[in-house]
């Protein structure tokens, strides 16, 4: 039996064809950025635009999360605090940058104008800052069994919205930047308790597109690799990973660290979509929203996950005005049936993409069904209470934590499993490890 | 007996007031395939533990290869060559078989983020390599056929086996296998027995095995150890060792007629 | 001097409190081997279980001026078995089962119990004019059950040492509560089953234990001191915020705190882990204070004590994973 080493010498060398095309990911994600931008954008108007935005950034959160709760099967329920970091630092780099460049922090506009390329740095060293912490605050819980690491996140969570909180006030103007000594910086002026406003809105659907792309690419490319196969080691049986050679403690350090810098990252992209960061944007309520999504979307699945983050940002969207759906209900109606249908006959027929077109027509079908109830919610609570903007969508946290409950009691593994959506087209096999490895 | 690949001299561990294995030695040579064996209880899978890491031990040296692995952790001993089976199998359930070889050789392999995320030559050539070789084990326990289904999913006997593929994937220079034909029956135990050989030869592996199955373990080893309330009362080839009076109290309770 | 003694004399109260709850979590971690995350929210509940109940009482026997004696405890019994009666809830539908399951999986449940609990309290039920049961949508104002009286007062030149009616109340309550958990644990038959359980759960059930009757009692006992403790806080701190509010989410991780740093699963670890936490969050606070105030110009102490808690919590874990009186939990292999 020959070892690794000598396969590996056995193994050819790459030709430049193969090395080209591992690279191809990167560009289908600047393709799809771009396309979302210049042709979804326009389709979806100013406000659809925004929940789409919000949902690229909620993928970008669920997604990194599940690095740590879905591949290594710890919990980290702080994660909320490391976007927090990454949002304040991105706020802070383009409003304070903005100041002393270019005199003030109105919205340059235009396409990659300077102010984007400041976000970008501003987020990347909120990114590198959330990885520095990740790492000060993992190393000890990681050490330690899984539900150390739950409470210590959880605590680093509100020990990040605590200290915003006594952050000294924003500095407004571009004199009272020049002007500032140690008193102004020392807490650094972002905003204390009223928040952190005016930073420009430059997380347009392309830098959001493109990040979140680029994180389900890193995501993925993670999972199906050697580390992942460690990582996911760990999450099965830590006593025979340990057994097999696998340095546990380095790899949960190091799926920490990664998850917390892409969560900085993504936080430093909202800090740009017109919100005002307050230090609640680091505290546990925050946390759960995005634990929901990855336990509801099944703990290591990327698709999963990405599918949950999306419904759950757009569903309370609809549960406050399911007007729009309920007037495309000939569309949504017609998909839904002949979907089913069709997919029914598709899987009668053998057809591998039956699953495709069932949940397609059963998503439709979904819709039209929460928008019909919201709707009636809604005119009962607006009736019971006077109140013309009283909507089902406040409760939302009611349904989902019964949905978090109902999952682990029925369906513990998710919406996903550990598997990923396209497992599913495929005849039965398990998820991870997949063949080829050259350019996925 | 300079010469042993795996030089274990007095190591011992108490929980508590339990003296669960005492003073503990043992010398393995190169290619040798020793059985332990004892009573339930009797500290067998402790000595296992204490070998591979997973509890310190409090006194005592373990030499591999002419290198102290007493203090290491568990993955370093791996690392260092001593892979282990796991009585109540504990395979990776949720993972694909072929997943489970391929991990196990992960400790072989060089492994960088950058790489990972580029898709770096290194990275590429080294998990096709890894493909390679776990595919080659698995023929070669006749698993090849499951390689995408879910470990879990697999029939007892061929965890079993899975396991024994898997430390081996790790590249051990000595294999610890923890009662391996657990729950067999005597026509699995037979060619199980065969296959361990089959592995001894063929790696030229040097193999240390817990069992309850006396039958199996006279016939296959060389040298037997028998531990009884973590003492060792008797160390010698299985026609000696079976003959030992204390051997057979242990096992009987009392002074029985051969 | 003066200022050293009153806030001892805060911090043994609050120490008292946070004991009372670190109890509950010590008790189900033991016999369970998961962090209830819920337990916090049943601590809330007590407090507005609290509210709610005095509330009616005085509009029900229309009480005007100081409250008669008796309304402190019944208001109190009242909390403790609502949250009882929850916490068996609880148990039998989110918990039991999962007794099978893997830890992660209980743990996301009682995640999702928490925010379950925190939201449903946002609700409004409107029983009566002004009163929502059982949470509140909107911060209240607990009632004066006590009259706001110095029990104690000693002076220091020209500084006083006042200890409070309520101050002595709690602590009195909160200790001879924790004698009443001593000698259920220790000295009962329902102490030892519980011991066996926390020990051994298989086992405990060949050996004829009612398991499942036993963690139900467990959870119940937990749930009951932290409606206890939740009340208790109330009369201490009467302005009562939403279910969801951030402080109690705090209160809540320092009582967990507490029972790690004395040892998650001993339950006199917890008592001392409580008391040293409250100690350790108040004397910083103290020690901190016109340093911290003279270093900036905002007021940052009160909120960097929660810091301190923290701080701890980590140097534990770092130093003495097991906590305090804590011993290590051997996997088996």
């Amino acid at each position: 039996m020959q070892s690794l080493a000598d396969n590996l010498a056995h193994q050819p060398a790459r030709g430049v064809r193969d090395r080209v095309l591992a690279q191809a990911p990167w560009g289908v994600a600047l393709l799809v950025a771009l396309v979302v931008h210049f042709v979804l954008g326009p389709v979806l108007g100013p406000y659809w635009s925004q929940v789409a935005t919000q949902a690229a950034i909620a993928v970008m959160l669920a997604v990194s999360l599940n690095i740590v709760n879905g591949y290594t099967g710890q919990f980290s329920i702080g994660h909320a605090g490391f976007a927090a970091v990454g949002g304040f630092t991105g706020a802070a780099v383009s409003y304070y940058g903005a100041l002393a460049l270019w005199g003030g922090a109105t919205k340059q506009e235009g396409f990659l104008v300077p102010g984007e390329w400041l976000m970008v740095g501003g987020s990347l060293l909120g990114a590198v800052l959330a990885a520095g912490l990740g790492y000060i605050v993992g190393l000890p819980a990681l050490r330690l069994r899984g539900d150390y690491l739950a409470i210590v996140t959880l605590g680093f969570g509100e020990i990040v919205r605590v200290l915003l909180q006594i952050s000294g006030p924003q500095l407004f103007e571009a004199d009272d930047l020049r002007s500032s000594g140690f008193k102004q910086w020392f807490p650094p002026p972002l905003g204390g308790a009223q928040g952190f406003t005016g930073v420009p809105t430059y997380a347009s659907l392309f830098w959001v597109g493109l990040f979140a792309a680029l994180v389900c690419i890193v995501a993925y490319r993670i999972k199906f690799s050697s580390p992942g196969r460690a990582l996911l080691s760990s999450r099965e049986d830590e006593i025979a990973a340990r057994a097999m050679g696998v340095n546990l403690a380095r790899y949960k350090v190091r799926a920490f660290v990664l998850a917390a810098a892409l969560a900085g990252l993504a936080g430093g992209l909202y800090a740009h979509t017109g919100v005002v960061m307050q230090p609640r944007e680091a505290g546990f309520i925050k946390s759960f929203e995005i634990i929901i999504f990855v336990v509801l979307g099944g703990l290591g699945s990327i698709s999963g996950v990405v599918l949950a983050a999306i419904g759950l940002t757009v569903l309370p969207e609809i549960l406050r005005d399911p007007q729009r759906l309920i007037e495309a209900w000939g569309l949504l109606a017609a998909v839904g049936v002949l979907a089913t249908v069709g997919g029914v006959a598709m899987r009668r027929s053998g057809s591998r993409w039956a699953p495709l077109a069932v949940g397609l027509g059963a998503t439709a079908l979904g819709l039209l069904a929460v928008a019909l109830v919201a709707s009636g919610a809604n005119a009962l609570m607006r009736s019971a209470t006077g109140d013309p903007q009283a909507n089902i969508g406040k409760y939302r946290m009611i349904f989902y934590s019964l949905m978090l409950i109902g999952a682990m009691l029925l369906r513990p593994q998710g919406l996903m499993g550990v598997r990923e959506v396209w497992d599913h087209f495929r005849r039965a096999r398990p998820a991870p490890g997949r063949p080829g490895g050259a350019a996925t | 007996m300079s010469d042993a690949l795996l030089q274990v001299r007095g190591i011992g561990i108490s929980f508590g007031g339990l003296k669960a294995v005492q003073d503990f030695s043992l010398s393995l040579p190169r290619g040798g395939l020793y059985g332990l064996i004892g009573p339930n209880g009797a500290g067998k899978t402790t000595a296992f533990n204490l070998l591979t890491g997973v509890y310190q031990a409090q006194s005592g040296t373990v030499e591999l290869d002419g290198r102290r692995i007493e203090r290491l952790k568990p993955h370093e001993i791996a690392h260092a060559g001593l892979s282990r089976t796991f009585q109540n199998i504990r395979l990776f359930g949720e993972l694909s078989v072929l997943d489970n070889v391929m991990l196990a050789c992960h400790c072989r392999g060089r492994h960088t983020l950058l790489g990972t995320v580029l898709r770096l030559s290194r990275f590429v050539r080294q998990e096709a390599a890894m493909r390679r070789r776990a595919t080659s084990l698995l023929e070669l326990f006749g698993l090849a056929r499951l390689a995408d289904e879910q470990a879990k999913s697999l029939p007892y006997g061929d965890q079993r086996r899975l396991e024994i593929c898997r430390a081996l994937a790790t590249e051990p220079k000595v294999l610890l296998l923890d009662e391996p034909a657990a729950g067999m029956n005597p026509s699995e135990k037979k060619s199980l027995a065969a296959s361990i050989r089959d592995i001894r030869d063929r790696f030229a592996m040097t193999i240390l095995l817990i069992e309850h199955d006396m039958g199996l373990v006279m016939d296959i080893c060389e040298q037997i150890t028998v531990l009884d309330y973590g003492v060792t009362i008797a160390q010698g080839p299985p026609r000696q060792v079976q003959q030992d009076p204390r051997v057979i109290e242990a096992y009987l309770g009392e002074p029985a007629k051969a | 001097m003066a200022d050293f003694l009153q806030i001892l004399v805060t911090a043994v109260a609050v120490g008292s409190l946070y004991a009372l709850i670190a109890l509950g979590y010590t008790m189900v971690y033991g016999i369970l081997k998961f962090i209830n995350f819920a337990h916090s929210d049943v601590f809330v509940l007590g407090a507005w279980t609290g509210f709610t109940a005095s509330t009616l009482l005085i509009s029900r026997f229309s009480i005007s001026g100081p409250p008669p004696l008796w309304l402190g405890p019944l208001v109190l019994v009242t909390a403790m078995v609502v949250c009882g009666l929850v916490g068996f809830t609880i148990e039998r539908l989110a918990y039991k089962p999962l007794r099978k399951a893997p830890r992660l999986n209980v743990l996301i449940t009682a995640i999702g119990v928490s925010l379950l609990l925190q939201n449903v309290g946002q609700l409004q039920f409107p029983i009566a004019p002004d009163l929502a049961l059982p949470f509140g949508a909107s911060p209240k104002r607990m009632p004066e059950l006590l009259p706001d009286a110095a029990l104690l007062t000693m002076s220091f030149g020209d500084n006083q040492v006042v200890i409070g009616l309520v101050d002595v109340i709690i602590v009195v309550s909160a200790i001879t509560l924790m004698l009443a958990l001593e000698v259920l644990v220790y000295r009962t038959r329902l102490g030892a089953a519980m011991r066996a359980v926390s020990f051994n759960t298989d086992n405990a059930a060949l050996m004829g234990i009612p398991v499942d009757r036993v963690i139900s009692i467990t959870f119940v006992t937990g749930a009951m001191l932290a409606a206890a403790a939740g009340f208790l806080y109330s009369m201490k701190y009467p302005g009562l915020n939403q279910p969801a509010h951030e402080v109690w989410v705090l209160l809540g991780l320092k009582a967990f705190v507490a029972a790690v740093v004395g040892g998650i699963g001993n339950v006199r670890g917890a008592v001392l882990g409580g008391f040293l936490i409250a100690l350790i969050e108040f004397m910083g606070q103290f020690v901190w204070a016109r340093t911290l105030d003279q270093w900036f110009s905002t007021s940052m102490a009160p909120t960097l004590r929660d810091v301190y808690v923290f701080a701890v919590l980590i140097i534990v874990l770092l130093v003495k994973p097991t906590g305090l009186l804590g011993t290590p939990i051997r996997e088996k292999v």
